[in-house]
């Protein structure tokens, strides 16, 4: 008797797994989307994976590709480059998609995009943004957010017109992310003739990061610059608090400081926090207020810069692939590189310049909290209020 | 010297809590000759109870010692006996296939909470998480003085436990002999489940206590997992008494790296000191307390 249940039981899982595959999929175009849902950054992975859903279905309500549905299929790279790059394989090789998506933490898109390269089958980036990973010539990479490098542009502006500051220190996660972000924030400081006390790396997941916090206290810079995700951005700020740490400013670069639940977590040592960020929902491009709202209504949940590459990126892959001449890789490749079209994250049109090819150029921008609201604030014609600044911390922090 | 005896501070604090999550650690080392690799997916779970405690009734999250340490007590139990212990009963090429259980058994948790709770991370905001008091000159994090203070009366309920109770002396003969302690009359299964009931109880209490100065998600268990099992080696795989030191070092060292060394390096510190006492001082540190 248990024997039979248990074939029962063998034969309606084969089922489950069998049926989808070969009743649903017939005539659908299967594109590998590769982000975390596991692991220190499956917050961002989750984020990005809705967003894509959400474009998914408006572009399959809308005809899909050509007639044919369009069809994601996600795979965990759980924040580790060795797993992202065996996620990668896997679609290759066994689910034979005609292109990759996705691609978050910049160690695993870096990753990704070699297997990408290697075997020749193209990859659109959203997220990853170590410059490397559009700077090794790979042709079939492609990128639709702003390389790390051009993060702090708009920051840039707003130091030499507002905050005039003499000194600098940054902290960043030791990551690839981190460390390149920190890099190219350096040679922005040693350009604006700013001087860099401090240049420190951390290893992400810390209880304490008071040994870190005291010695930016004694350098005592006008500026900190903290390149961070989540959690290690609010404990910085919590304890930054603690130890009554008083910048000019405090400034995140991206990542952590923009979403919702930074605020969250960090509550009061979150506010006026600058952060550079790469999208916010008032921006003229056509349909980015509305994704926000739509977001919003169906998650509860507001939305930063992540979401809106994942939704963009979503329509360039639906997009490159109707222009495509075949499925064939070399073809929709071609066509990837002839894109030229509007999304809610901004015009996207791949081009070369510094050292990186297939990279899209869009402009950064300056947000800031106030009272639990992340506020655009940089470059003043864009901005939805005006910046907060000198700030008062002994006043923000009571 | 100022920054150099507040480092110290801190790594003292911290390194009370670590000792805590290691003794359970030690503790299970100890009695069944196994690493336990779900221990700190455990002290995950427990954290979870803290913050819904927390979150829904609004239960300071103190008060949850006396709740989540026992309901992970009873999860550990339950564990041993009817996870663990069969696996005691079949043959296999792996004479150790309990380690590999327990590998298991943190990821059904991990992904078990992830289904619950999602990948969100949560904090519990209470009114002195950030408050801080000065002595002199070094500034004391409230939270972080009374987690080290009640991880320390924990602790030496646990001694007190193992070293005059008639129970906790039954624990101590079974780790030392287990077919001595069986022909005596002990009864041995009973004393595992026990053992690693209060293993995860102790991870539990660790959790905790950490949770007004740390935040959670489903994926905190691994590092405190890798960090216990540091200070079972460094205090020399099942000793009590070796684990306290094993954690007040861990905590030290990790607080000094990051000041004078680099942050960056953090993790570093530790499993250099790992490797450091396996080559020089292979029994760890109990060697040079004698006990």
């Amino acid at each position: 008797m248990k024997k039979f249940f248990r074939c029962v039981l063998l034969l309606t899982l084969a089922l489950f797994v069998l049926v989808p595959s070969s009743a649903l999929c017939q005539g659908s175009i299967k594109v590998g989307i590769i982000l975390p849902a596991t692991g220190e950054k499956a917050k961002f992975g989750e984020i990005e994976k809705k967003s894509f859903e959400m474009a998914l279905e408006e572009i399959n309500a809308a005809g899909g590709v050509n007639g044919k549905q369009l069809e994601f299929l996600y795979e965990d790279d759980t924040g580790r480059p060795d797993v992202a790059r065996s996620a990668a394989e896997k679609l290759l090789t066994k689910d034979k998609v005609v292109m990759l998506g996705g691609g978050y933490g910049s160690s695993e898109t870096f990753a990704v995009a070699g297997v990408a390269q290697q075997n020749r089958i193209p990859f659109l980036v959203n997220t990853g943004a170590d410059n490397k990973i559009t700077e090794m010539k790979w042709d079939y990479v492609f990128r639709l957010n702003q390389p790390v490098s051009d993060y702090p542009i708009a920051l840039e502006s707003f130091m030499t017109d507002v905050v005039k500051p003499q000194t600098v220190a940054i902290l960043y996660e030791n990551t690839n992310f981190g460390s390149s972000s920190s890099r190219e924030f350096q040679q922005t400081c040693e350009k604006l003739k700013l001087k860099v006390v401090m240049n420190e790396g951390y290893q992400s997941g810390g209880v304490d990061f008071k040994p870190l916090l005291v010695k930016v206290k004694q350098a005592n810079p006008d500026v900190v610059y903290m390149i961070s995700y989540l959690m290690d951005a609010s404990l910085l700020m919590k304890q930054s608090m603690e130890l009554k740490l008083t910048p000019k400013i405090f400034v995140g670069g991206g990542a952590g400081f923009t979403l919702p639940e930074f605020v969250e977590n960090a509550g009061k040592a979150a506010n006026m926090v600058y952060s550079a960020t790469l999208w916010y929902q008032t921006l003229p491009y056509p349909g980015a207020k509305e994704y926000y709202d739509k977001f919003l209504a169906r998650n509860k949940l507001s939305v930063d810069y992540h979401g809106a590459e994942a939704y963009s990126s979503a329509y360039v892959i639906a997009d490159a692939l109707k222009r495509a001449k075949s499925s064939a890789p070399d073809d929709i490749r071609e066509s990837l590189s002839k894109t030229d079209m509007k999304t809610v994250f901004g015009p996207v049109k791949f081009v070369a310049y510094d050292k990186m090819t297939n990279q899209n150029k869009l402009p950064t921008y300056l947000v800031q909290w106030k009272a639990g609201k992340l506020e655009l604030v940089w470059p003043g014609q864009t901005a939805t209020t005006p910046y907060v600044y000198p700030i008062d911390w002994e006043k923000v922090w009571k | 010297m100022e920054m150099f005896i507040q480092t110290l501070v801190a790594g003292i604090l911290i390194g009370g809590v670590y000792a805590l999550i290691g003794l359970g650690m030690t503790l299970i080392m100890g009695v069944m000759r196994i690493i336990n690799l779900a221990h700190g997916q455990l002290m995950m779970v427990a954290m979870y109870i803290t913050f819904v405690l927390y979150e829904f009734l609004g239960l300071d999250p103190y008060y949850s010692l006396l709740i989540a340490p026992p309901a992970l007590f009873l999860l550990g139990v339950t564990i041993q006996k009817y996870l663990l212990d069969p696996l005691l009963k079949i043959d296999s090429v792996i004479p150790q296939n309990q380690i590999l259980m327990t590998v298991g058994i943190g990821m059904v948790l991990t992904e078990t909470i992830r289904f619950i709770f999602h990948s969100d991370y949560k904090s519990v905001k209470t009114s002195y998480s950030s408050a801080t008091f000065m002595i002199g000159s070094i500034s004391w994090n409230v939270p972080m003085v009374m987690a080290f203070g009640l991880a320390m009366l924990l602790t030496a309920g646990l001694f007190f436990f193992l070293l005059k109770t008639d129970t906790g002396k039954s624990v101590r003969a079974t780790a030392q002999n287990k077919d001595a302690a069986m022909i005596l009359g002990i009864n041995a299964e009973w004393i595992t489940q026990l053992t690693y009931g209060l293993g995860a109880a102790m991870a539990a209490a660790g959790g905790t206590l950490l949770l007004p100065i740390y935040y959670l998600f489903p994926d905190v268990g691994a590092p405190f997992t890798l960090k216990s099992f540091i200070i079972t080696v460094l205090g020399g795989m099942g000793s009590t008494v070796g684990a306290i030191f094993g954690g007040l070092v861990l905590g030290v060292a990790e607080s000094l790296g990051a000041t004078y060394i680099s942050m960056a390096l953090k993790d570093a510190v530790g499993m250099v000191i790992f490797v450091l006492v396996l080559v020089f001082l292979p029994g760890g540190l109990k060697t040079l307390t004698k006990v």
